[in-house]
């Protein structure tokens, strides 16, 4: 009995330590997508752009004018990084979504052995 | 999300099955989510009135043309007396440290069309929430007659 006590303290630590992991990815998956929409919107924008408007970039507090171009690319740039990141994370969100469900069915496996144990 | 959605529909139907502990833990999540939700729900509200209150801006403040006395807010609590210089062109923060310059009616446009976005948004947020919060009432539903029926058993078994 105590052995089984055991093994379910461990699994049930190893359970929660992968719930934390995955909460820190899941966080910086929403970052990502926040980060992505607000770029999205960017981009949308300087192609609603009239061709002649000029466009600032924020550096430290000043203002800096931007060529239209320059700035088009730099957008696309993160957008390019940004999709590559989420695809990254997704996948290791994955790999622990379904390996935290493994010893999810492990500790539900020994909790039912216990409990029908003492009958 | 999808998937959570997918698991709760199965679990929402055996729910009765379930041990008092498992219902209480999907009722707990299910609120986490909620108020998750709901807090995104919130700022998605405030971004929409702070997109409206830009519109208004532009409309209101620069229709009186150059010259205009105005306060410029240094601090939120400091404010020091100024002129408005130009009234042709407006800079419009549209994201990511980008600034564009706009004419104020292209700015308000810019504003207007922020503020129905958003508006698209709030309103699928609020089907999702609704969606959520039935969920979790058949729940908390199921997990107060759970209780109720241990509660009686328990003592039943408590008198004899």
């Amino acid at each position: 009995m105590a052995e089984i006590q055991q093994k379910l303290q461990g699994l049930s630590d190893a359970y929660q330590k992968l719930q934390q992991d995955l909460q820190v990815s899941v966080s910086a998956r929403q970052k990502l997508e926040s980060q992505q929409q607000e770029n999205k919107g960017v981009q949308k924008e300087f192609s609603l752009l009239p061709p002649e408007s000029n466009i600032y970039k924020l550096v430290g507090p000043v203002l800096l004018k931007q060529e239209r171009s320059e700035a088009v690319m730099a957008v696309e740039g993160r957008l390019a990084f940004i999709e590559k990141e989420i695809k990254r994370i997704e996948k290791q969100i994955q790999d622990m979504q379904s390996e935290s469900e493994n010893k999810k069915m492990e500790v539900y496996q020994i909790q039912t052995q216990m409990q029908q144990g003492p009958q | 999300m999808a998937t959570t959605k997918a698991e709760s529909q199965p679990q929402t139907i055996d729910l009765n099955s379930l041990p008092t502990a498992q219902v209480n833990n999907v009722k707990n999540q299910l609120t986490q989510e909620l108020q998750h939700l709901t807090t995104s729900f919130s700022q998605l509200k405030q971004a929409q009135v702070k997109f409206r209150d830009c519109a208004n801006s532009v409309r209101d403040g620069l229709q009186k043309g150059e010259g205009t006395p105005i306060l410029v807010p240094l601090t939120p609590s400091l404010y020091v007396p100024g002129k408005l210089a130009s009234t042709d062109t407006v800079l419009v923060d549209v994201g990511t440290g980008f600034y564009v310059e706009k004419t104020p009616s292209a700015a308000r446009d810019f504003y207007s069309r922020k503020v129905i976005e958003l508006g698209q948004n709030l309103q699928d947020l609020e089907k999702i929430v609704q969606g959520k919060q039935g969920n979790l009432n058949v729940v908390e539903d199921v997990l107060r007659q759970k209780v109720i029926a241990e509660n009686s058993k328990g003592g039943g078994e408590g008198s004899t």
